[in-house]
């Protein structure tokens, strides 16, 4: 199978270029396999990997145009030519490593942990079953950045949206019965950016490799805006 | 627009005018089903009335509110440069206010008002 791979060193190159590997493809293997191979034929060519098994999110990689986890995307998916390509619209380091700081610096902003006004309890804080249920979907996020990196509103305001996976975060504390802080995680995201620069285009929902679906999310904090503010 | 009325109130008023717009198109177009006006008298007293005016006036300022909704996020998502987006937010504002105004003389002057 032949692998068009983006390199590019910014130490040496002047410009990012294509450059093709023959991989011999057993079955069963997957991009993350063939990605090694290539490392293993050019040791110059870099990318990220960690669990190889869909936990870890260091994968991710642009392939044929979608956003997909190197180690989970079986090749027998694929006929013909691949092209990789690093996350589409972040700065390149080298070859398929991008910079992601402004991907966590988004996460980080939805404030991604329970936030109460009550004293903590002496004992965990219990949920009724029902109230579990609403966090399936939500936190399942490995933080791959599959799904931010594929929206094009993050393209165009990288700085001022939070993103399809920051925002899918915000929604699952905001769903979360033990979290106190509705009030001030809705303001956080008021503007006309943060949160409404999402136009449902749903790219996010396609790029995901754990399924998940962050325009639903969206919609729903939309909703409990509506909600809290008649 | 306030920037409390940047986010959500901007979002809430398209869905709202949207849904408004909606029901005035099939509401019209089973009207004109119905009884078209067949002759310029017909469709003067048509305007003219004041039930149909106050609505399309009303029609007009949800359509030009929804229109400045969706052009302000085609402005925020294409045009970074501030200057440049400044500029052309302000031209589809007078734009829209002059529409307004014209749709306002168009009615006056239908029901003998102008």
């Amino acid at each position: 199978m032949k692998f068009q791979v983006y390199r590019f060193n910014p130490e040496t190159d002047a410009k990012p270029y294509l450059q093709e590997f023959d991989v011999i493809v057993e079955r069963g293997m997957m991009l993350r396999d063939a990605l090694m191979e290539i490392k293993r034929q050019d040791e110059s060519f870099a990318f990220r990997h960690s669990c190889g098994e869909g936990v870890c999110g260091s994968d991710g990689v642009n392939v044929n145009g979608s956003n997909r986890l190197a180690c989970i995307t079986p090749l027998s998916e694929y006929q013909g030519d691949l092209v990789i390509r690093p996350f589409p619209g972040r700065p390149v380091i080298r070859d398929l490593v991008v910079d992601m700081t402004q991907f966590y610096a988004h996460y980080k902003e939805v404030n991604p942990w329970l936030m109460r006004k009550d004293a903590l309890p002496e004992q965990e804080i219990l949920q009724s079953p029902e109230e579990r249920d609403r966090l399936d979907g939500l936190y399942e996020c490995i933080l791959c950045g599959c799904c931010s990196t594929s929206c094009p509103s993050f393209w165009w305001n990288p700085s001022k949206f939070r993103g399809p996976q920051a925002l899918l975060t915000a929604w699952r504390f905001l769903a979360d019965s033990r979290d106190q802080a509705t009030d001030q995680r809705l303001d956080d995201l008021e503007g006309p950016y943060k949160l409404y620069r999402c136009h449902t285009i749903m790219n996010c929902v396609q790029a995901c490799p754990k399924g998940l679906n962050p325009t639903k999310a969206i919609g729903h904090i939309r909703s409990l805006m509506l909600k809290n503010s008649i | 627009m306030s920037r409390t009325a940047s986010g959500f109130r901007a979002w809430i008023l398209q869905r709202i005018s949207a849904a408004w717009l909606g029901l005035f198109v099939l509401a019209t177009l089973g009207y004109f089903l119905l009884s078209p006006p067949a002759t310029f008298e017909q469709w003067r007293a048509f305007v003219a009335h004041p039930v149909v005016g106050t609505l399309i006036l009303v029609t007009v300022a949800v359509v030009l509110l929804h229109a400045w909704v969706g052009i302000r996020d085609v402005l925020i998502d294409y045009v970074p440069p501030l200057a440049l987006r400044l500029t052309l937010l302000s031209l589809f504002g007078l734009g829209f206010v002059a529409c307004g105004l014209w749709a306002l003389q168009v009615i006056l002057l239908a029901s003998g008002l102008a």
